[in-house]
């Protein structure tokens, strides 16, 4: 009853987990691997008040987005803006503008059922979730943003540390 | 797994995104100083825990981020409602 | 001997068939068969032993209910033992495949003769409650003798004793309507539900649709249609082998489908099980039913089974379960049953109903097939022990007797609807005469119940009963109701006798119901014994709650995604990969992994870290400090939020310095600490410790829009924006200079506890001169992709200065040299800032901060509390243990007065000696006494220093 079970390592190990830059998955969803491109986190207590600081029309509704920027919370946004924009970081105002370009990478998910792939590990219900929106939630214990740009095509933006792990285990997923 | 109505988002939404905050509506005084140490035992670690309607802290920190209030019945698990923080108690 | 295959007939493919194994014995099937069709195809009546008993059993149902035919399952390649082994599955539930190797459970040294069975001998001696009457004295009696050899004895299967190589898949999904259960009445409903265009999904357990629909071959044209037209519909997702095992608030309904194990492993591919997560507009169950067993001496003899059992095994599998079968029958049920079996070759020669009357169609229709009809008549014993060799019967059970060779015997005792689910969305039911069962009544959720399981099923009519009527009185009789967990009837009845009033403690008495298949063949049957003994009707003595799972699932099912290297992310900083080149040895602090040291040509941890110590404070060294916390605090009003969370003033703070910051909880006990840094007015740099940065982020939040959300000011997580590479030692400046642009990095422009924003390799820095190890150092933040460039530029140009990487280990030591404090290390939650030797920390003159309140209690400013202090043990090569334990007097009888505990503990090679830190009751005013540290077999003399600071107290290495 006692005897030690010899348990043999693992082939892989988490550690050994490495980000890709692209990836197809056995169903014909894409995983690619975005170039590092500015971001920032945007706050302030209204989207009235960030527009004018920031000199761009900001979304109102949670969950919306606009020209590269998406509304996260009632107080907070998203910038993910065109390559060469410029966000002045609002100095003296009562916002705050953080770069976060470094902090994560986006995964872009691609296909007929990329919805289904992410719905592996997001509780959301993506196959209803609009084109155009955005939102904060999790993979499994993950945090990440989940971005319809397409029908069929997400952006995920994750934290830098935890991107090997949904990279890994988003190539891990089963259809049918 | 609960679906939570954030106010916030006005939406239903998995109870993975939230993370529970304790008995609602306890504020913190505005002077500590002025309490008695009884007063401020109270505050810090007496509550109702009750059997029924609970009023309680939720953070949708997996979506807006935001904290809010929830009524909850302790015997069912049901919310009956939630409504944004610093709003009055329902 | 008695189970055969019939020449025709079935849903089985006798063109395909499949060899296959039980016990090492060969067997052959076909496909559709199940192992347990198959099994009785050959004439193995004999599938396993009971647990407590260990009687011989066979089959009692052909579904989910099944009790008995519990086997194991092995499906590796390379032999037994191997993980793939699966305990404990049913037989009639597994499904047949080429090769399949099948062992019967709980039974030593063979399934014939089990040694295991003199439990049934002395059966006498084994009463309900034995356990907990007999092993409850002496009480050292039970560790040592009783429960080892109970364990020896009990069990249900083995583990696998190896690694499960398997994988396995998980998902959420979301439908309008969800039905659970692949019978007419499920699949009409998942018709009728999509008919609007909602997302419907249909589970069912069975390898193909259609339940118990397939035991009657009338309705398999109308089953075929029907799935046919389910699975053209775009919006309807069929389920099959996949079982709905709890079903949990707001229509969350937890199913697992299996994948592979019904396939030869050689075809197997892919994921194993798939874990689904369901979020329903509406569930509609539609379970079915299960047959109840009836209760009489010789119940459980191997041939004796559920009616249904029989039916199935002969109109879905084409399988006689004997030569000569008897009925006994309390239902309808029993009498369809025995024209069906008849219909499809089987030799039916009596049917035997305790009932006076029965339909008159149905028993002029079994007349007429050529059956022996005993009305008013019961079974009251079995002869045969590994198998049915006859019967006993007798008028009303009592009267009368009569004798018959039969090689087996169908139970048809009425039916009970599945509730399972039902019960888990906390459903209520009520008792319907009729059925002699419960029924759903009013759902708490989105739901409904239809088909058999919801009471809507005709299935005839007949008698509830506790136990058929015999000669003997209850105790003499070894009539089972729970086959599982071996319960007679007279275990109930001596329950009752013994003082039980509620079902629920007559449940744990008896342990009837609580075995894995939860009583799905014997709750109510356990609920009308007891219900007669107590002499009071069903309703008025509780009903037992079903709780998830509805039948027992894999762990790798349930843990989905999170095995093997996804088991959990494990968080790498971007310098990782550049460590793990040089051979660094690792450590996991919270989620992330850290080098530790960097060991050299075959050096142990303790030659590493001496070596990587003296070199930063000889020379310089370089430290991945990526994993601390970092927030953005930005506003107006930033520096007066940050004044009212840490314990020191903050507003006072120019612009370009940095300021330890503590951090206590509201009860004044330390929970984080971390150097941050005034950018601008309005924006600030923290840092948390690296197992804190979520917590305090959330604390902050908490009190920022909670309480003082007039604030503005927001907080933003930096700590992936950022690769932070600290450089310490007396030539760290040396080695950044070249490297650094735009910043003066002279010790009267840049002076200890400042910051500087310019450039570093080319990129953007911001450069703290900050030190964690008491010497001249920097902590360079770079964006994360610039990280390794700029840790390996570093690294380069420090080789003309010989720097050294250092891990974490090196990096404790070094602050523990120090006295800096690790919080989490030498704080444990019960730390006031004094008691950590921090006061000095604390802006006395602040009317608030979180937790200032706390410090006045009259608990927190007592004499006596414990404090952190230095050791130094006389032996200077003793190195104490981390988290022993410190007295006084060690000569004081155990248990000894405790005064506290080492806290930190390390060999330093700068002093040449040990030292420590440890929490000790009054420990400042212990300053120079001597403290004694017991350990196995001796005891270590260490004299208690009031500070911490083991070296350069005045601080004069970091001005410079
Ligand atoms: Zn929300």
């Amino acid at each position: 009853m006692s005897d030690a079970i010899a348990i043999p390592p693992l082939a892989v190990a988490g550690t050994d987990l490495a980000l890709e830059s692209n990836a197809v998955l056995p169903g014909g969803v894409t995983l690619t691997l975005e170039p590092p491109a500015s971001r920032w986190s945007l706050r302030a207590r209204t989207a009235e008040a960030l527009g004018a600081v920031i000199g761009r029309a900001v979304p109102t509704r949670i969950g919306e987005t606009l020209d590269g920027i998406a509304c996260l919370g009632p107080d907070e946004w998203l910038a993910d803006p065109p390559a060469g924009t410029v966000v002045p970081d609002g100095a003296g105002q009562p916002v705050s503008v953080v770069d976060v370009s470094a902090r994560g990478v986006v995964i872009r998910v691609e296909g007929a059922s990329a919805a289904r792939v992410l719905c592996s590990g997001c509780p959301l219900d993506l196959e209803r979730f609009a084109v155009g929106r955005a939102t904060r939630t999790v993979f499994e214990t993950v945090e990440v943003i989940v971005w319809r740009e397409q029908a069929d095509m997400f952006r995920v933006f994750v934290w830098r540390s935890f991107a090997p792990w949904l990279w890994h285990a988003l190539k891990a997923v089963q259809l049918g | 797994m609960l679906l939570i109505r954030c106010p916030y988002c006005e939406e239903d939404r998995p109870e993975v995104e939230f993370v529970y905050g304790g008995e609602a509506h306890i504020a913190r005084p505005l002077d500590p100083a002025a309490l008695s140490d009884q007063d401020w035992e109270h505050y810090l670690y007496i509550r109702r825990n009750p059997r029924g309607r609970h009023h309680e802290r939720w953070r949708h920190t997996h979506g807006c981020g935001r904290f809010f209030n929830a009524v909850r019945d302790t015997v069912s698990d049901r919310f009956e409602q939630t409504y944004k923080a610093g709003e009055a108690r329902r | 001997m008695s189970g055969y295959r019939l020449p025709a007939g079935g849903r089985i493919n006798r063109a395909a068939p499949l060899d296959f194994t039980f016990d090492g014995r060969a067997h052959r099937g076909f496909a559709g068969d199940s192992l347990a069709s198959a099994l009785v195809a050959s004439g193995q009546m004999l599938f396993g032993r009971s647990f407590k008993y260990h009687r011989p059993r066979g089959i009692l149902g052909m579904g989910t209910e099944e009790p008995n035919a519990l086997v194991t399952v092995d499906r590796g390649e390379t032999g037994p033992g191997w993980g793939r082994a699966t305990p404990n599955l049913r037989a009639p539930s597994v499904a047949l495949y080429q090769g399949l190797d099948a062992q019967s459970q709980n039974r030593f040294p063979s399934l014939k003769f089990d040694l295991g069975a003199v439990n049934d001998r002395l059966g006498a001696l084994f009463p309900a409650g034995f356990y907990n009457k007999t092993f409850m004295w002496p009480r050292s009696a039970w560790e040592k003798l009783y429960e080892p050899a109970i364990r020896r004895m009990a069990g249900l299967g083995a583990s696998p004793a190896t690694r499960d190589p398997d994988h396995y898949d998980a998902t959420y999904a979301h439908c309008e309507v969800l039905v659970v259960g692949g019978g007419l009445a499920g699949i009409d409903a998942a018709l009728a539900a999509a008919q609007g265009g909602s997302r419907v999904i249909l589970i069912d357990e069975q390898e193909e649709l259609g339940g118990g629909a397939l035991s009657d071959q009338a309705l398999w044209g109308e089953v075929a249609d029907k799935a046919m037209a389910l699975r053209r519909l775009d919006n309807v997702t069929v389920l099959t082998r996949t079982t709905a095992f709890g079903y949990y608030h707001q229509n969350f309904v937890g199913a697992v489908e299996q994948l592979t194990d019904h396939l030869a492993p050689g075809e197997a591919k892919g994921a194993r099980e798939r874990l689904w997560r369901i979020r329903a507009g509406e569930v509609v169950l539609a379970q079915g039913a299960i047959e109840r067993p009836l209760v009489f001496d010789g119940n459980d003899v191997p041939g004796v089974m559920l009616s249904s059992a029989g039916r199935t095994l002969a109109v879905r599998y084409g399988v006689a379960v004997g030569r000569a079968v008897a009925v006994m029958a309390v239902h309808d049920s029993g009498w369809r049953d025995a024209l069906a079996l008849k219909a499809a070759g089987v030799n039916v020669v009596a049917l035997i109903d305790l009932r006076a009357q029965v339909a008159a169609d149905l028993v002029s229709a079994v007349r007429a097939a050529g059956i022996a009809v005993h009305l008013g008549h019961a079974v009251t014993g079995v002869s045969g022990r590994h198998g049915v060799s006859g019967i006993t019967f007798a008028a009303d059970g009592t009267g009368h007797s009569q004798q018959l060779a039969v090689d087996a015997l169908l139970m048809a005792g009425g039916w009970t609807p599945t509730v399972h689910l039902w019960s888990h969305a906390k459903g209520s039911l009520r008792w319907d005469a009729g059925w002699g069962a419960y029924l759903p009544d009013v759902p708490q959720e989105n739901c409904r119940a239809v088909g058999a399981g919801a009471g809507a099923w005709d299935l005839g009519s007949g008698l509830a009963l506790g136990t058929l009527p015999g000669p003997k009185p209850i105790w003499q009789t070894k009539a089972f109701v729970d086959f599982q967990n071996d319960v007679k009837a007279r275990d109930i009845d001596l329950a009752v006798r013994e003082g039980m009033r509620s079902i629920e403690h007559i449940k744990r008495y008896t342990t009837n119901g609580m075995a894995t298949d939860q009583g799905k063949t014997s709750n109510l049957n356990g609920l009308q014994i007891a219900s007669g003994s107590l002499g009071r009707a069903v309703t008025d003595i509780g009903l037992t709650t079903f709780r998830p799972p509805y039948t027992p699932q894999t762990f790798g099912a349930l843990m989905g995604h999170h095995k093997d290297a996804l088991f959990q992310p494990i968080r790498k900083t971007v310098i990782d990969g550049w460590a793990d080149a040089r051979g660094a040895v690792f450590e996991n602090v919270a989620q992330w992994r850290r080098a530790r040291y960097f060991p050299q040509g075959g050096e142990d941890m303790h030659a590493a870290v001496a070596r990587e110590c003296l070199a930063v404070r000889q020379n310089v060294g370089m430290f991945d400090a990526s994993t601390l916390g970092k927030i953005e605090v930005v506003g107006p009003d930033a520096a007066e939020f940050l004044n009212r969370m840490y314990t020191n003033p903050w507003k006072a703070l120019a612009p370009g310095r940095c300021r330890y910051g503590l951090l206590l909880r509201e009860d004044g006990f330390i929970t984080d600490d971390g150097v941050s840094a005034r950018l601008a007015p309005d924006r600030f740099h923290l840092t948390t410790t690296t197992g804190g940065a979520a917590r305090v982020l959330a604390m902050m939040e908490d009190y920022l829009q909670t309480e003082w959300s007039d604030l503005d000011v927001w907080l933003t997580s930096t700590t992936e924006q950022w690769a932070v590479i600290a450089v310490q030692g007396p030539l760290a400046r040396e080695v950044i200079a070249p490297l650094v642009e735009g910043i003066d990095l002279s010790r009267e422009a840049f002076p200890h506890m400042a910051i500087r924003e310019g450039r570093i390799c080319g990129v953007p820095t911001r450069l703290f001169r900050v030190s964690f190890t008491g010497e001249l150092g920097y902590e360079v933040n770079v964006p994360a992709e610039h990280g390794r460039m700029v840790w390996e530029a570093i690294h380069a140009a420090g080789q003309a200065h010989g720097i050294t990487p250092y891990g974490t280990e090196t990096m404790h030591v070094l602050r523990a040299e120090k006295g800096y404090v690790i919080v989490g290390q030498d704080t444990d939650g019960t730390l006031t800032p004094d008691d950590a030797g921090m006061a000095w920390a604390v802006g006395a003159k602040k009317p608030d901060f979180v937790g200032k309140r706390s410090l006045a209690r009259p608990d927190m400013t007592a004499p006596g509390r414990k404090q952190l202090v230095g050791l130094l043990t006389e032996d200077p090569n003793e190195v104490l243990e981390e988290g022993a334990q410190i007295v006084a007097d060690p000569a004081q009888p155990v248990p000894m007065t405790m005064l506290g505990h080492v806290t930190s503990s390390y060999h330093s090679a700068t002093l040449g000696r040990s030292i420590a830190m440890a929490v000790i009751a009054d420990g400042r005013a212990r300053d120079g006494q001597v403290i004694h540290v017991p350990m196995p077999g001796r005891t270590i003399r260490a004299r208690v220093t009031a500070s911490t600071v083991f070296y350069d107290a005045q601080g004069s290495r970091l001005d410079v």
